[in-house]
């Protein structure tokens, strides 16, 4: 079953067309690579799935779900791990966590909270929890927004570049958690630049440019595809040898 | 010293950047600003004028009260020019984003320090030239001396604005060895917070307007002769006060060389001990200033008090509002205004305690109750500025992490209810308490008690909702401090509409309020017509408040739905 559907899926911003037509299907326990020079609209895509922007055309279905017509109810059953961990300096770990919990409906029972100190642990935060979020290290934020994102269990999950200011042993655990999520039968749909960390553990791969899918499929569909031997980053090269993002109006000359 | 003007260069390119691709909205509100700006200097120099024009028209001691008064501007600007020196230190040389930068250049430590100290002497001293300058230009205006009076009030300034950095830089070096930078600039906020607070409700209960009135003026003689005693002459701003009194009177005797050079030398070993200080410690402080901020959080009453807000709420509206509740109460940038709220209040009723009604040829009831009338207004003017510093900002507050809340099944109809009834419980008690407390000590009819009372209730309604709603419309996520949110266009408009907004009630309540007084006083009866404004003057007044309620909620909720500058 797909449980993630881009139908259509386009986003303008002042004439640039970021995201172009994007039809994307992702199946049920899937860990999705979403991979693309910079600007190639990866974010944008990501963000109108969470939900914090609206397409401009297309429909985005989760779970089965229109999110147009539906937010609260895809919401409830996804969680956004954002590439940048703007969160609540003043808060401290736990307190973050309850709060979220709060946001997705959980009860206040020990069973939740007994969940929140699981995720802590996983996260190697526990010893952290009573702190201020203000006194974490930009690793220490990201792996608590990733809690976060587990705090309601959720289906599908939105990552913007986890790698992102993790040090080795923190991108392990990552890594760990996305495959032990992919086999519970969750889904992950994740951006990266990291081709290794695409290569290592997602079970497909899209390649975006100009905000148009290029090419699609496993790590060896791709290599196929691109005709090339070796690992991942020579098919990526190879195919996304374009043009940057395309303008809706035609450039004045000068 | 080669890079110090290197070091200096990014802030004079970044000031010529802005002003060169400032737009045109961005000039349009600098000429606003700048044309306030002007007002302002101009008040205060016709106040100052007229007061020493009045000092002078006193004999014998009319050049002594003008004497004093220098003596205690100058030791004034220069106080505050000490502690805001302390402050903008913090920043320059302990907090700013580009020190890392400037540290890791192979410039040496003197250079980065000189730059830092050069910045700091600038942004602290330009308020108080800005402010002190019209004083000063008054004192010439009246006492009319030769232009030797402004190259000593240009190096005087300059000498006092040296030795106020240098003292403010110095304690602000020791402070970072002892407590780390953040902690220190918590402490000196609130520090501040209390001096302000302090002065304003000195001001109040001494009030100063007795010093124009000539039956008191014997107490505020007595009053500037014990302030004679703090012009120690071992502090600066008494060379300096001699050195400029010198230029502004005829009994002025010589050039006043040698506080000339007492200032100066003072001002040369303060920079010669600065040096040597920063070398000891400045980079010790610094290093001190760039470790993690280790800080337990918990309160029991805090807790306490988040559980009582909790209960009756549930869900994810019981979740917003703890965050915010916990947010507020651990940001000292917000919680420590509360204490400005608080001496505001107190001045408030205060005037209206001391306000001498049985002196007025009005009949005493008429104008208590016109006053409990009028009262209304600038309790809803009060509520306004108020709501426009803690209730406008409450959608920007979330910051960069509004993420969370738009990627969460949260609607920002909920979002929008939770922050509105977080806001409009302790507005609601603010109000009825300036409302009650004024009325109490007007002592008002009970009918004019029970009608402000009701009006301010539901006036709250309004005001709050489009203290949220205009919050919404022009959310601002990107702040350094979030007492900068309420000084935007959005703040500006939310103001100017809250103001309209209680002048409406009040101008539809003005007629019904004035037949059902008179009817009373008189002892007669409202007639039929009569009747009916009044039930169609009340209806309006509550349809008005529910349309505003409506409309400033449903904007806010389409503006945050439709936010996406992330």
């Amino acid at each position: 079953m797909d449980i993630i559907r881009l139908e259509n899926l386009t986003k303008l911003y002042k004439g640039l067309r970021a995201v172009d037509n994007l039809n994307i299907s992702v199946r049920e326990g899937v860990i999705f690579g979403f991979l693309g020079p910079n600007g190639a609209g990866k974010t944008t895509t990501i963000k109108m799935m969470a939900g914090i922007l609206r397409p401009t055309q297309g429909r985005i279905f989760i779970n089965g779900m229109d999110l147009e017509k539906e937010p609260s109810r895809v919401k409830g059953c996804s969680g956004f791990i954002p590439d940048r961990p703007f969160l609540y300096e003043k808060l401290t770990g736990m307190e973050f966590l309850r709060f979220l919990s709060g946001l997705y409906g959980l009860d206040d029972s020990g069973s939740t909270n007994n969940r929140l100190i699981e995720l802590l642990e996983i996260f190697d935060l526990f010893n952290w929890r009573n702190e201020l979020i203000e006194s974490y290290s930009h690793g220490m934020k990201q792996r608590l927004v990733m809690c976060g994102a587990l705090v309601h269990d959720p289906k599908v999950l939105i990552v913007d570049e986890p790698m992102v200011g993790l040090d080795p042993r923190g991108a392990r655990l990552v890594k760990d958690i996305f495959r032990g999520q992919a086999e519970k039968g969750r889904t992950i749909f994740m951006s990266t630049h990291s081709l290794e960390t695409a290569q290592e553990v997602c079970h497909e791969i899209a390649i975006i440019q100009e905000g148009r899918v290029i090419a699609q499929g496993t790590v060896d569909e791709l290599r196929e595809d691109a005709g090339v031997d070796g690992n991942l980053e020579n098919a990526f090269l190879k195919l996304t040898e374009g043009k940057g993002i395309r303008h809706e109006k035609p450039l004045s000359s000068s | 010293m080669k890079n110090l003007f290197l070091l200096l260069s990014p802030r004079a390119l970044g000031l010529k950047n802005s002003v060169l691709s400032a737009a045109s909205d961005i000039r349009k509100k600098a000429v606003i600003i700048g044309a306030t700006a002007l007002a302002f200097w101009a008040v205060l120099f016709v106040l100052s004028a007229r007061m020493l024009v009045y000092f002078q028209s006193v004999e014998v001691i009319g050049d002594l009260l003008a004497h004093h008064l220098l003596s205690m501007v100058l030791l004034t600007f220069f106080a505050l020019l000490v502690f805001s020196n302390i402050l903008t230190a913090l920043s320059n040389l302990y907090l700013s984003a580009d020190l890392e930068l400037c540290h890791s250049s192979p410039s040496r430590l003197e250079e980065v320090f000189l730059s830092r100290c050069v910045f700091t002497i600038i942004d602290s001293s330009w308020m108080a030239a800005v402010f002190g300058l019209p004083v000063m230009i008054a004192y010439a205006w009246v006492y009319r001396p030769g232009p030797g009076f402004y190259i000593a009030l240009a190096q005087t300034g300059l000498a006092l604005a040296f030795i106020a950095s240098a003292i403010g830089i110095l304690i602000t070096m020791i402070m970072v060895n002892i407590f780390p930078a953040h902690r220190t600039r918590d402490i000196l906020m609130l520090l501040t917070m209390f001096i302000v607070i302090a002065v304003y409700i000195l001001l109040r209960f001494l009030r100063p307007e007795r010093l124009v009135d000539p039956d008191a003026f014997f107490t505020a003689m007595q009053y500037m002769s014990a302030l004679k005693s703090t012009d120690s002459a071992y502090i600066p701003t008494h060379w300096a006060t001699e050195i400029l009194w010198g230029k502004l009177s005829e009994t002025g005797n010589g050039s006043r060389l040698f506080e000339t050079a007492l200032l100066w030398s003072t001002a040369a070993a303060m920079a010669v001990i600065n040096l040597w200080a920063a070398g000891r410690i400045y980079l010790k402080g610094f290093s001190k200033s760039q470790e993690a901020k280790g800080r337990r959080a918990g309160s029991f009453i805090l807790d306490a008090f988040i559980k009582l807000a909790r209960k009756p709420l549930g869900g994810d509206l019981a979740s917003i509002v703890e965050k915010d509740i916990r947010i507020f109460f651990r940001d000292n940038t917000q919680w420590s205004q509360l204490l400005l709220l608080g001496a505001l209040v107190v001045v408030y009723v205060y005037n209206f305690s001391v306000l001498p009604l049985e002196k007025s040829p009005i009949r005493l009831e008429f104008l208590q109750n016109v006053l409990a009338f009028l009262n209304m207004g600038l309790a809803g003017f009060v509520l306004s500025a108020v709501s426009v510093r803690f209730v406008y900002p409450s959608i920007s507050v979330e910051g960069g992490a509004f993420w969370i809340l738009k990627s969460s099944p949260l609607t920002m109809g909920r979002l929008i209810w939770g922050k509105y009834i977080l806001a409009v419980i302790p507005m609601l008690i603010l109000g009825e308490m300036l409302i009650i407390l004024t009325n109490y000590f007007l002592h008002v009819s009970l009918f004019m008690m029970i009608l402000s009372s009701v009006t301010m209730f539901f006036a709250v309604f309004g005001l709050i909702a489009m203290g949220i709603g205009f919050g919404a419309v022009y959310p601002r996520f990107k702040y350094e401090n979030i007492s900068q949110v309420s000084t935007g266009f959005g703040g500006l408009v939310y103001m100017i509409s809250s103001i309209l907004f209680m002048a409406a009630i009040i101008l539809l309540e003005a007629g019904p309020v004035r037949i059902l007084f008179t009817a009373n006083m008189r002892g007669v009866k409202v007639t039929a017509l009569q009747g009916l404004w009044i039930i169609l003057a009340f209806l309006s007044i509550f349809l008005l408040i529910w349309f505003t309620v409506h409309r400033s909620i449903k904007m806010g909720m389409k503006a945050l739905e439709e936010y996406e500058r992330f």
